[in-house]
């Protein structure tokens, strides 16, 4: 896992043709040859080149060939080779986004999703082509007030940064709703930007378009400068990411969390509100971003085992080896490519193992999961054996009187 | 100056052929230290180290009666034993004799002649005006205890015991584990040559119980450690056997008839793979043949009720009793030999090779039991269930070579995997493969035999492995049978993902430094190395010795090594130590600290800064008291002291500030 302002540093500064002059760079010439990375890979059987060949290749001088080939558009970013690499190289985080980059400018046709989705978040600030007016539409479905900064400038201790999921995606809403009630219920002083939000960009820097990245960025940080707040809470583990290890290199200085380490740390008060049995047997599939990014393994299983009745039980891969549901990296928009390809999808992969420990429920802690698992779930046919939900849907459905 | 009749000091400038006289205007620097006070003689000199060179010198002190030298060439380190002895035969004392060094500090790392020909005069004017004030010194002697210590009774430990006690020394071996042996007693056969373990180790067991000039104490461990080279007052817990070695037979009855009727509890020797009783012996030819008695799972013991079957059968003997005490010895020696071996990684830590959570996956050392004829299944290889493995996997590097865990090659585990893939293969007739990321096969007969066990149709797969996992099957789970794990990894030689599933999978753990080496570390006062294994005074020429004078290394307790490298260091380190004692006596450098008693305030401040724990409180006196056998003159102490009490021989105030003097002085 990463730590520190240091490696931030190193991180955006470095590019390739200037790769070695950085101490993280550097470390890439420490390759010893394993083949853990490609081996741990989910899609390591499908790349030409995998990280350790991309490393051969750059160091013999070879790296256009890697460029031409596309190998790289099925890195998903899960950060699996980066957490197994012995040498500590980081692939996830350096490397592979240079390569890709490059190989995206190289690509002869971009897949048709992922170009759709690049251009609207250009055009509305967020993936799904929506206006930026109906961002904040579904607080209107809710009980619960939800401030809007624009509206009530006043300081506020948690700018809750809702991504766009949860703002315009049915099942996002759910989750949003969920939280908000959550946050109200535990008496957070939270507010939304609302209309004024745009997609953080993380994946736009990791999986294909630096220039679009860096225009969230400058964008989403003149909003913050707009307002009085302490902190940042975001259901996306994508965006946590963003604000955690690469906003800092723009002068960036909010202290950020993710909402489950958030509603972690109200554990005690929110425990005695779940009062509600559900007698369930539930597995967590552990985010590549909270899991092995940011170490978050404890605190979402803290919460699921907080609800009377539920049972957990472990995937074959679980924690640091968990195996990723396929949507990092613009992963969520190479479906069809992938399918064009003749490569099995990740979450349909992933689900062979929800199915394998008989859990009644999945349960999930990232915006993009919920889709994928039931789109999964629903290809498999097995909707009368699994539902998927958000920890944050999980637990208010376990408030009872509230 | 302070009653030596007059200084007559004679300078020498060494041209080191032209590693100095190829930079500095060496006549010019001789031209000039000839104008500095004192100096009656001034000269340079082709070779000053070399023997018309010392002829030089010793001539110049009877012919000029010369009383102070300064001699201006390489590094003191190099050569200030020479010049000092030089002096000597001269018949001036030795610490009369000033070094100036202008190669490491001049010439090697400056090539402007005219600035190197100033800097070295300036220096020469420090040297000159410093020597000027130097005291004449004495080497005190010590004298050295002829017994030794050796720490740790594994394969090092046994060996240096034995080759000391050949040499007529008296040896304490102290053991924290009822037998010696060390890890080698697990094995079954040893790389590269695959002879018997047992067949070469315990006739050196035996050995080292019947020696005169041994004195064995298994299950004790070292509690404290005074005193300086030569003179180590050790204590020695020996902890409670509940058997008496001086009366019991080792006939084993009391192990039969203990009231527990079958082993109840994981067997240490047998790496939790068998039970034992709570009376035990390790294994039959544990040396000494002594049960021992694991108090916490003893009824008598943790209970205080039992029928006591084993006193019973014991009878007359009446070697077992549960009043024993733990012991305490204290013993003089005059070195130490630590031997205190490693431990292997633990496998748990990397969750994703499955140890501890798929029943099929062992450690190395497991199999080594497994494997073992005399081990928990007589030597067969079979699985939880029953079965006898088909295919079987190695891991290669477990914990090794990685930043996460340990960044060292642990050195054996490529030789010890192709061993366990040769003895797995010849025992199952199974399917083996060894995953490696780099074979290292160094060392006399390796590379033969990695070719060896290669023609045997050993798998070889180069890619580290990256997951383990529980094979997915459609029938529910058959009969009890446990299932297969999936090996996956990168095949690196042709590009290309592996999952291959296997019935056992073995994980070459690496070695990694004893749990409590930094407590042994500081009982004995020497240093580790970053990993944690204990650090040698010199990577080459000191392999043995520590930074601590007459504290030795040996074995695996300094980095990771085989038997034949073990052994071979034991000698070394048992030589070594047999070298000082033998001298008898132990020359001190006379540069230390003393405290002027009149002085010290007893405020305590400097006891606790020197790293050597030189410092002592003379509770009567209430000062501070310096044991010159410990110091080490690094002038801490000195620095320290609030009211300047404490004073260095050969870094006098007045010697000091005449060479700061000099150095500032230039015109
Ligand atoms: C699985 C495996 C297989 C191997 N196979 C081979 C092989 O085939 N051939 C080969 O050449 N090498 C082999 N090796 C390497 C071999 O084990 C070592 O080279 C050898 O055991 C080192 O001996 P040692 O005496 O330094 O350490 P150890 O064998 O570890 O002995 C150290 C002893 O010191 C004792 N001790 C530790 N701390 C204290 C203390 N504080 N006080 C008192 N006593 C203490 C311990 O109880 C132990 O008895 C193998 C290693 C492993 C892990
Ligand atoms: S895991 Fe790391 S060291 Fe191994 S091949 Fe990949 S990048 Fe290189
Ligand atoms: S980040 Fe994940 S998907 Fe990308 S190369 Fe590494 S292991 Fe493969
Ligand atoms: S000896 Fe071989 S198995 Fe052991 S750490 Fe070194 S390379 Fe790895
Ligand atoms: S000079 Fe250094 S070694 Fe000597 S007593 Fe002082 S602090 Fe200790």
């Amino acid at each position: 896992m990463l730590a520190g302002e240091e490696v931030i540093e190193q991180m955006w500064g470095v590019s390739l043709d200037r790769l070695y002059e950085s101490a993280e760079g550097q470390r890439i010439l420490s390759c010893i040859q394993c083949g853990t990375c490609a081996g741990a890979c989910p899609y390591g059987e499908h790349m030409l080149y995998p990280p350790r060949r991309i490393i051969t290749m750059l160091k013999a001088g070879l790296i256009e060939e890697v460029f031409d080939s596309d190998s790289l558009f099925k890195c998903v970013n899960c950060y699996t080779c980066m957490t197994k690499c012995p040498r500590e190289i980081k692939l996830t985080e350096i490397l592979l986004p240079l390569v890709k980059e490059q190989s995206a400018v190289r690509l002869e046709e971009m897949p048709a999703e992922l170009q759709k989705a690049i251009e609207n978040t250009y055009r509305y600030g967020n993936s799904y082509g929506e206006s930026a007016r109906k961002r904040a539409a579904w607080i209107d479905t809710i009980d619960v007030p939800i401030r809007i900064l624009a509206k009530d400038p006043t300081p506020v201790d948690i700018l809750w940064f809702v991504e766009c999921d949860l703002s315009y995606h049915p099942r996002g809403q759910d989750a949003a709703r969920a939280t908000a009630l959550l946050f109200h219920l535990l008496d957070l002083d939270f507010a939304i930007l609302g209309p004024e939000e745009r997609c953080a960009g993380d994946c736009g820097r990791l999986s294909w378009e630096p220039g679009l990245a860096e225009a969230l960025v400058d964008y989403n940080l003149s909003i913050f400068e707009k307002y009085r707040f302490n902190r940042i809470v975001t259901n996306d583990p994508h965006a946590l990411d963003a604000f955690k290890y690469r906003y800092p290199m723009f002068e960036f200085k909010y202290k950020t969390t993710a909402t489950v380490p958030e509603l972690h740390r109200h554990l005690d008060r929110l425990a005695p509100m779940l009062s509600r049995k559900l007698d369930y047997l539930v597995t967590y599939h552990d985010s590549c971003c909270l899991g092995r990014h940011n170490g978050f393994y404890d605190e979402p299983r803290a919460l699921l085992e907080a609800i009377p009745g539920v049972r957990l039980v472990e995937m074959e891969h679980t924690r640091e080896n968990s195996i990723c549901c396929g949507g990092g990296g613009g992963g969520m928009w190479l479906d069809t490519w992938y399918k064009q390809q003749d490569i099995e999808r990740l979450s349909d992969r992933r689900l062979r193992e929800v199915i394998a420990t008989g859990a009644d429920v999945l349960a999930v802690a990232c915006p993009y999961e919920v889709s994928r698992f039931e789109d999964a779930v629903k290809l498999a046919g097995y909707e009368d054996r699994i539902i998927v939900r958000d920890i944050t849907e999980l637990l208010v459905e376990a408030l009872g009187g509230h | 100056m302070k009653g030596n009749g007059e200084i007559r000091i004679g300078f020498y400038i060494c041209h080191c052929g032209s590693n100095i006289a190829g930079v500095i205007d060496v006549e010019r620097v001789a031209e000039y230290a000839g104008t500095l006070p004192g100096v009656v003689v001034s000269r340079d000199y082709k070779y000053m180290c070399s023997d018309p060179g010392q002829d030089l010198l010793r001539q110049d002190i009877a012919e000029h009666r010369l009383n102070r030298i300064v001699v201006a060439s390489c590094s003191p380190l190099l050569h200030e034993q020479t010049f000092r002895r030089a002096a000597e035969a001269g018949g001036i004392n030795p610490y009369f004799v000033q070094m100036v060094n202008i190669r490491e500090h001049g010439t090697w790392v400056h090539d402007d002649a005219e600035y190197m020909t100033g800097k070295a005069m300036d220096l020469a004017r420090a040297a000159a005006l410093r020597v000027y004030a130097h005291q004449p010194l004495e080497r005190k002697q010590v004298p050295i205890k002829p017994d030794v210590l050796v720490v740790g009774g594994g394969i090092a430990g046994i060996h240096a015991a034995l080759t000391m006690a050949d040499a007529g020394k008296h040896v304490y071996l102290v053991e924290r584990e009822p037998t010696i042996g060390g890890h080698m007693a697990q094995f079954d056969k040893t790389f590269p040559t695959l002879d018997c373990a047992a067949c070469i180790l315990t006739p050196k067991m035996t050995a080292v119980r019947a020696h005169p000039n041994i004195t064995l104490w298994t299950w004790s461990e070292v509690e404290k450690v005074d005193g300086f080279i030569g003179n180590y007052t050790v204590t020695v817990k020996r902890k409670a056997r509940y058997v008496d070695e001086d009366l019991c037979v080792g006939c084993m009855e009391c192990i039969e008839a203990c009231v527990y009727k079958r082993g109840k509890f994981d067997d240490e020797f047998n790496v939790g793979l068998s039970k034992r009783k709570p009376v035990y012996i390790p294994f039959p030819q544990a040396v000494p043949p002594v049960p021992v008695i694991d108090a916490g799972n003893c009824l008598h013991l943790s209970k205080g009720k039992c029928k006591d079957t084993c006193v019973e059968i014991c009878g007359d003997r009446k070697a077992i009793n549960f009043e024993i005490e733990p012991e305490y010895q204290e013993i003089e020696v005059g070195a130490v030999v630590l031997a205190t071996g490693f431990q292997p990684f633990d496998a748990t830590r990397i969750p994703y090779y499955g140890y501890g959570k798929y029943p099929n996956v062992y450690t190395a050392l497991e199999l080594e039991r497994l494997v073992n004829a005399s081990g928990p299944t007589g030597g067969t290889v079979r699985l939880p269930d029953g079965r006898t493995p088909e295919r079987v996997a190695i891991v290669h590097c477990v914990g090794s070579r990685d930043e996460h865990y340990n960044r060292w090659c642990s050195r054996v585990c490529c030789m010890y995997s192709l061993k366990l893939a040769h003895l797995v293969k010849e025992k199952t007739g199974a399917e083996v493969f060894n995953f490696y990321i780099d074979m290292r096969a160094p060392g006399k007969s390796m590379e033969e035999f990695y070719n060896r066990v290669s023609t045997e149709g050993v798998h070889l797969v180069r890619g580290r492995v990256a997951d383990v996992y529980a094979e997915q099957t459609d029938e529910k789970k058959t009969n009890g049978q446990i299932g297969r794990v999936v090996i996956q990894a990168e095949d690196t030689l042709i590009g290309r993902i592996r999952k291959i599933p296997v019935d056992m999978l073995i994980l070459s753990t690496g070695l990694q430094p004893q749990h409590d080496s930094e407590d042994i570390r500081r009982m004995f006062n020497i240093s580790c190395s970053a990993g944690g294994f204990f650090l040698e005074r010199h990577p080459k020429l000191a392999p043995v010795n520590t930074f601590t004078d007459g504290i030795f290394l040996a074995g695996t307790c300094q980095g990771p090594k085989d038997i034949p490298d073990t052994v071979a260091q034991a000698g070394a380190a048992a030589s070594e130590a047999l070298a000082l004692i033998d001298r008898g006596v132990f020359e001190l450098e006379p540069n230390t600290a003393y405290v002027l008693e009149e002085e010290c305030s007893g405020c305590k401040s400097c006891i606790p800064l020197c790293p050597y724990t030189a410092i002592a409180f003379e509770e009567e006196k209430k000062k501070a008291e310096i044991n010159e056998a410990l110091c080490k003159g690094c002038g801490t102490c000195v620095a320290s002291c609030p009211s300047g009490s404490i004073r260095q021989h050969l870094f006098e105030d007045e010697e000091i500030y005449r060479e700061i003097h000099g150095l500032l002085a230039y015109a």
